[in-house]
């Protein structure tokens, strides 16, 4: 059974987890699970867990072969949402069971990733798919998906560049939730809450007159 | 008249039945003088106050034997005695350049094979004198638009996690040390590593923006030429020598250095709020020696665990020591908002360095507790050590050693001369000062008063506080073996300090017993503060009473 993360219960389980392991058990955990099988790590950047051919236990057969070719980069932000950084694409909806292949093109100068967590621990090493990718270069990489309806978190997880804007959902089938601050997609769980201008000057008005017609009030039942 | 009357009887009233407990202390002890001190009354028993539980353990298990001496890709690494180490792959591919190490040691080290590049040894001495380094920025304690709680995390003591902005080696795969991880990695720490290169090598620095707001990077101290010979800018100043860097771009400094010493590199866009966010690091160029491969990169400065040939020659140890101040006001503006156009706005006009002041102290990135973990200075008697100090704060430093008297042989990298150097055990260091210490630890009466566990830190008043709290801020110690145990936790003969590891001793919600101002309620006292409040009640009256014809003639 897969739960769909969304990202608030995720930090927060994250959260009693990091109260009760020390960090050098977290590390060491990492480096007991991680195979380097389906791994690309060079000049251009880094795949990892790339998978054509093992079918995930709940798949008897590959539904139907997907390509998408996504570009990543200060050019694809959302500004209208406050976003600087952004890909060409924020959801994916595949068929359960697909084999699908991301071509990711990096056109900035840093480094950017299009990572996607929840998949089968068996088969993907920290159940993740991951592409990186150096300034301007481009990767490549495959991976099947699961029969079960489901919504994938795709993310960079360089500091920021998610809560910045690189965020997208990958959704098979019909889905499991909709994620949270998709750019263009989703509403910020965090809305925030701005006072539009002169509040504080309508609101102080309204006090000194009605401060006068209490007076005002008081004052005429004495004479 | 009859108010008149009224309002005096009122007022004297009023005096004689405020209670005396609420009387200023100077009026009670003139008091006391005419007419003796009160009779002696009973106080409640004082409660023994019980300590909040201990979250997490002083000195954590070192399970990857990170701290042992090792032999990594034939780079011999030092054993670092105190509590935490940092991971030695990083070390042996700082060492070697993590274009020349394999696959492995990369994977461990969680280094991209760009980040730190040896090339041709263009003296013929068996050294590399190219080396490209590839600086990323990351954003410790951020904001988002989902989480209540920081991102990337990283606790400069119990609890306390100001936003920071810090350069870091270019690393590959996730920020966090795992997927249910909300806690940075070790590479995503402050402050920035210390950068240390030869004298005379080519050095390459390529500042790859990751970061949402644009950015440079500024060698001061280093010897640098102002352009590059391509004309482009390489002092990086916004005002005189080049555009911000902007997001998802990148840009290289490059530098020949022809003079020694410990120095700094800052990021000098808005220099009001980005240095002290922490864009930050120490920039050290040793002697130029045979064989001579620097340990490039020390992540999160502290011991140098692969010291220079030229240090090796007169020093047993090293140690790189960055000093800095925090203003939460500051550094928390980036978790208010998730709008990179807002925290824009806050930084230049919502934030006002002339009228602030910092609340946090740290010695390489952390404050008392944390820094007893990695910044101890771990000797034996006779052992000559540099101290390498750069004060990268808005506030002065000055810097005491406990037992010791240090020697300041270089003062902002230059060495001074036998005559010039001063011996003291308090150096004031300002804003962006850098001073070499020699901390000699003969049991001489003046270098050393002996074995012992030493304190080391600032003797301004708030530097060793967190948020106004002691014990807190740079403090660290010099720690002789024989008192330090297996784990790397000083052994001392005073308080248990697993409290100071409880969040709730710096929150300001420890309470010592039940103190909350005692008046002691008794049936006279009710009886007393009725007739006060009626007393006062006389005195507004007859003050209407008077002044009623008054306003009543201005109708």
């Amino acid at each position: 059974m897969r739960v769909p993360c969304l990202l608030r219960t995720c930090s927060i389980v994250a959260l009693l987890c990091a109260a009760n392991l020390s960090h050098a058990q977290h590390e060491q955990h990492e480096q007991h699970g991680s195979s380097h099988q389906g791994m690309q790590f060079d000049s251009k950047g880094m795949v990892m867990n790339s998978n054509v051919d093992e079918l995930p236990q709940n798949c008897s057969a590959i539904s139907e072969d997907v390509a998408f070719t996504v570009r990543a980069g200060t050019a694809y932000a959302v500004t209208s949402a406050g976003r600087v950084f952004g890909f060409s694409q924020y959801e994916f909806k595949v068929k359960p069971c697909a084999r699908v292949t991301v071509t990711f093109v990096n056109e900035d100068q840093v480094r950017h990733q299009w990572m996607l967590h929840g998949l089968p621990r068996y088969l993907y090493a920290q159940g993740m798919f991951h592409l990186e990718a150096n300034g301007g270069e481009t990767v490549v990489g495959s991976f099947i998906v699961p029969a079960d309806d489901a919504t994938y978190l795709v993310h960079c997880d360089i500091t920021q560049h998610m809560e910045k804007g690189m965020k997208a959902q990958f959704v098979v089938g019909a889905g499991s939730a909709q994620l949270w601050s998709v750019p263009s997609l989703t509403d910020d769980f965090n809305i925030e809450k701005r006072m539009p201008h002169g509040t504080y000057f309508f609101v102080g008005l309204l006090a000194l007159i009605s401060s006068a017609l209490i007076f005002h009030t008081l004052t005429g039942k004495n004479n | 008249m009859r108010a008149v009357i009224m309002l005096v009887l009122g007022a004297v009233l009023s005096a004689l039945l405020f209670p005396p407990q609420w009387y200023p202390p100077k009026l009670r002890f003139t008091l006391a003088e005419y007419f003796g001190t009160p009779a002696a009354v009973t106080v409640p028993v004082s409660a023994e106050m019980p300590m909040p539980p201990l979250t997490e353990p002083m000195c954590p298990e070192d399970l990857l034997g990170w701290r042992d001496a090792q032999i990594i890709e034939g780079v011999s690494i030092s054993a670092t005695l105190g509590c935490v180490a940092d991971n030695p792959y990083a070390i042996a591919a700082f060492v070697k350049g993590t274009n020349n190490v394999s696959t492995d040691t990369l994977m461990r080290a969680g280094l991209t094979p760009d980040a730190l590049e040896k090339g041709a040894d263009l003296d013929g001495d068996g050294d590399a004198d190219e080396i490209h380094i590839r600086l990323e920025i990351a954003e410790l304690n951020g904001g988002s638009p989902d989480s209540q709680v920081p991102t990337a995390q990283y606790a400069i003591a119990p609890g306390i996690t100001p936003g920071m902005w810090v350069f870091v080696p270019k690393s590959f795969g996730m920020a966090t040390e795992n997927f249910d991880s909300v806690i940075a990695k070790e590479l995503l720490r402050a402050p920035s590593p210390a950068i240390r290169v030869e004298q005379g090598d080519r050095v390459f620095i390529t500042l790859e923006n990751t970061h949402y707001l644009p950015h440079t990077i500024h060698f001061h101290g280093v010897d640098h030429p102002f352009l590059r010979a391509d004309g482009q800018g390489n002092d990086g100043v916004p005002m005189t020598s080049e555009l911000p860097l902007e997001p998802g771009q990148s840009r290289t400094y490059e530098l020949t250095p022809r003079s020694t010493g410990t120095a700094f590199y800052h990021c000098h866009v808005q220099p009001q709020s980005h240095i002290l966010m922490g864009l930050q690091g120490m920039f050290i160029v040793e002697e130029n020696r045979p064989n001579n491969s620097l340990q490039s990169m020390n992540i999160g400065a502290g011991q140098v665990r692969v010291v220079s040939q030229a240090s090796r020659e007169e020093y047993d140890q090293e140690y790189d020591l960055q000093y800095t101040d925090v203003d939460s006001h500051l550094n928390n503006i980036i978790q208010q908002t998730n709008d990179p156009a807002r925290i824009q706005s806050w930084l230049h006009g919502g934030y006002n360095l002339s009228t602030s002041h910092s609340d946090y102290f740290t010695v390489n990135g952390r404050s008392f507790p944390y820094s007893y973990r990695e910044s101890l200075i771990v000797t034996q008697p006779n052992e000559r050590i540099r101290l390498r100090v750069l004060n990268a704060g808005g506030e002065g430093l000055a810097l005491h050693t406990h037992g010791h008297k240090t020697t300041a042989t270089h003062l902002d990298g230059v060495a001074q001369t036998p005559e010039a150097q001063v011996t003291r055990d308090v150096f004031w260091l300002a804003s962006a000062q850098r001073m070499d210490l020699l901390l000699n630890t003969s049991n001489d009466g003046t270098h050393s008063y002996g074995p012992g566990v030493w304190m080391l830190h600032d003797h301004t008043g708030r530097g060793t506080t967190n948020d106004g709290i002691a014990p807190g801020g740079n403090m660290s110690a010099i720690v002789y073996r024989e008192f330090l145990d297996e784990d790397g936790w000083p052994i001392t003969r005073g308080e248990d300090m697993s409290m100071f590891f409880a969040p709730e001793f710096y929150n300001r919600d420890l309470r010592f017993g039940d103190d909350e101002p005692t008046l002691q309620w008794s049936f006279l006292l009710l009886l007393r503060l009725i007739a006060l409040a009626l007393a006062l009640g006389l005195v507004l009256a007859s003050i209407a009473q008077l002044t009623t014809p008054l306003l009543r003639g201005r109708r």
